[in-house]
């Protein structure tokens, strides 16, 4: 009996000092966090519209150059200047979420940047998504009549090449941005007709 | 201090035991999971190796400080709670101070609680052992898990996208070996390296 005592107190007192590390940890980080996730967000937003900045100012500048527009309850982020729109994304990956920002040229139509914010994909596979090189291939493809990631080779101009070995987060990756577009650009059209 | 002298010092032993004698991959062959999974890329092995290594230390160091407390019947149980809020708490202070390097290490960190190397030190060493001698136990096996990572990702990054952390080191007619993306490719890379180190240092196993 005083084994099992000695035994529940122990478990009891190792739950509460490590939940308390826990709590503690994560209210010294929370703010510092939502605050990285916030400039991130912008610097994608800034990095669509080839807009300079630096991480001191960045808040500043986002405020000045970027319009946000929410319609329907969807946000949209335009550049007065040069006429781009972004707008962020989601949907399930392979294994998680994928968040990211993409920015469209004036026409709503051609990519000009692709940003992946987060994404849980298989390392040094699916991972490639958030890579630059990978998503440069994207720069100057259309979104219509709809995007296509393939594995055949890209030859027309609304098709991309696939991730070599990762067919899955190819797959979500593609069905992802053509939903997303499919909701924006309806709402986006109805806001300009 | 005479040179000569330290190889009778403990410390000394424990951090060649970890690194060479008994490597956690190459001769425990421990923690290949994760090992498959992230040595593609040489870049991605160093930073899992820095995140194993931070792991290991402190949860070595946290067992070895309760050894006389945990009893018998739970201790698998609290190795694994102290692992996994080491690592939790480490995630949230690479995102809240190094935002850039938690963005291309997120996805390995989450992978360190199941890499059996923490929990084996833990069970093999901490247990047993005063917190300073777990403290350099904790980083010889990180380092010697993270040497073996880096040589068996510069294979398969090389073979695989002809880059070495992401410089092109081959030449314009290089075919990039995709099988060596993926995990089989690791296989055979892991799998030829230990039979190599295990030839080499005359170590096999016999059955009995």
């Amino acid at each position: 009996m005083n084994q099992n005592l000695k035994l529940i107190v122990f478990v009891v007192l190792l739950g509460l000092i490590t939940s308390g590390l826990l709590l503690g940890a994560d209210a010294l980080t929370k703010d510092r966090i939502e605050l990285n996730r916030e400039a991130k967000l912008k610097s994608a937003v800034l990095d669509g519209f080839d807009v300079e900045y630096t991480f001191a100012n960045i808040h500043d500048i986002y405020a000045d150059e970027v319009n946000i527009i929410v319609i329907d309850g969807y946000t949209f982020y335009v550049d007065e200047v040069s006429n781009k729109v972004s707008y962020q994304f989601e949907g399930s990956g392979l294994w998680g979420p994928i968040i990211g920002i993409i920015t469209l040229e004036p026409d709503f139509e051609t990519i000009a940047r692709i940003t992946i914010l987060q994404q849980e994909e298989t390392p040094g596979l699916g991972g490639i998504v958030a890579e630059r090189p990978f998503l440069e291939t994207f720069v100057g493809k259309k979104m219509t009549p709809s995007l296509d990631i393939t594995k055949e080779g890209a030859t027309q101009d609304y098709e991309v090449d696939a991730i070599t070995g990762a067919t899955g987060t190819s797959n979500a990756f593609e069905i992802i941005l053509n939903t997303n577009y499919e909701t924006y650009s309806a709402l986006w059209q109805a806001r300009n007709e | 201090m005479n040179l000569i002298r330290i190889k009778y010092k403990k410390w000394y032993n424990i951090l060649k035991d970890g690194i060479a004698t008994n490597n956690p991959i190459a001769i425990a062959v421990l923690g290949i999971c994760s090992a498959l999974a992230v040595s593609n890329r040489v870049e991605n092995a160093i930073a899992m190796g820095i995140g194993v290594t931070f792991v290991v230390m402190a949860s070595s160091a946290a067992v070895s400080l309760l050894r006389s407390f945990i009893p018998g019947k739970v201790r698998m149980v609290t190795y694994m709670v102290i692992i996994s809020t080491f690592v939790i708490i480490f995630q949230l202070v690479l995102q809240a101070f190094y935002p850039t390097i938690a963005d291309s290490l997120d996805a390995y960190v989450g992978l360190i609680i199941t890499n059996c190397i923490v929990m084996g030190r833990a069970e093999a060493f901490a247990v047993k052992n005063p917190v300073k001698y777990s403290l350099i136990d904790g980083l010889a096996s990180g380092l010697g898990y993270t040497f073996v990572l880096i040589a068996v990702a510069s294979v398969r990054e090389i073979l695989a996208f002809g880059t070495f952390l992401n410089i092109r080191v081959v030449g314009p007619n290089w075919i990039n070996w995709v099988a060596m993306t993926m995990a089989p490719g690791g296989f055979f890379v892991i799998a030829l390296m230990i039979w190599g180190i295990r030839e080499l240092t005359k170590n096999y196993e016999t059955v009995v």
